[in-house]
């Protein structure tokens, strides 16, 4: 299955739901990428009868732009409100794929979602998975949304 | 006398958001009490009647479900609606469990306006 509509989809409708943020997908990209500098990367796994995770991956500016319409306050700093922020994000949109992901009748569960901020990070990819990287505009800033999933 | 709700769920940060979209949808609390678990809102309920409680399901200490079973046990908090805050993907079991044990409703995110006011307009 092509996920990349799927991605777009969820994408546009969390953020235009919640958030009141328009969108603007770009093309998938045709490289991994593992590294980020002044970055939050928030992740939820997805465990059962296909494994893998969903991360959105935001450089801190976007951050703190979109926690702060998220929560209608002012943001300046990589606090506890944008890393649980920006981990729900992870959460509803790994939710709304999960339908998809678990569509040939195996039951998906989701992990709790786990934030990484920092100067400078890499991430590790999963052995011999599928993955896609779909890069998205905002108002504040660029941000990605990437789905990992093991082959089987 | 003014409404009030309380507003259960062991992230600050998600009950600053659920907080938002109550204010979002037009639902305007003269009051709002927050819980980070079943437990401390136990607590709170020993001496606040909100008019309605909107509760997360996973938390520490004593999740949504636990939380349900111990009010329906206390005459004096047992009629307060509750509608369950989940995730679209999250587990459909314990949506099933919440509503078998007493909970009015469910808004599940992402959800809009419209949407939040359908399930707790009625309630209030």
């Amino acid at each position: 299955m092509d996920f990349t509509e799927k991605i777009i989809d969820a994408t546009r409708e969390i953020f235009e739901t919640m958030i009141m943020v328009d969108v603007t997908p770009g093309e998938a990209l045709s490289e991994h990428v593992s590294k980020f500098k002044f970055s939050l990367s928030a992740m939820v796994g997805f465990a059962g009868f296909k494994q893998g995770n969903l991360a959105i991956h935001v450089p801190d500016k976007v951050a703190m732009g979109l926690t702060g319409d998220f929560l209608g306050v002012e943001v300046d700093e990589i606090n506890e409100d944008v890393q649980d922020a920006m981990g729900e994000l992870a959460n509803m949109l790994a939710g709304s794929l999960k339908p998809f992901i678990a569509n040939d009748g195996g039951k998906v569960e989701l992990s709790l979602p786990s934030v990484v901020h920092g100067e400078e990070y890499t991430l590790t990819v999963i052995n011999k998975a599928d993955w896609i990287i779909v890069p998205f505009s905002v108002s504040h800033g660029d941000f990605m949304v990437g789905l990992e999933l093991k082959k089987q | 006398m003014g409404k009030s709700v309380l507003i259960i769920d062991d992230s600050s940060t998600m009950r600053k958001i659920v907080n938002r979209s109550l204010r979002q949808a037009g639902l305007e609390f003269d009051t709002v009490l927050e819980a980070g678990d079943g437990l401390e809102a136990l607590d709170i309920l020993s001496g606040e009647k909100p008019d309605i409680i909107l509760s997360d399901i996973n938390m520490p200490n004593m999740d949504g479900i636990e939380f349900l079973k111990k009010k329906a046990e206390d005459a004096s908090i047992k009629d307060i609606p509750v509608v369950m805050v989940t995730t679209e993907g999250g587990s459909e079991d314990m949506v099933e469990q919440s509503r078998s044990l007493g909970a009015s409703g469910c808004v599940k995110k992402p959800f809009t306006a419209d949407q939040v006011n359908d399930v707790l307009g009625p309630l209030l």
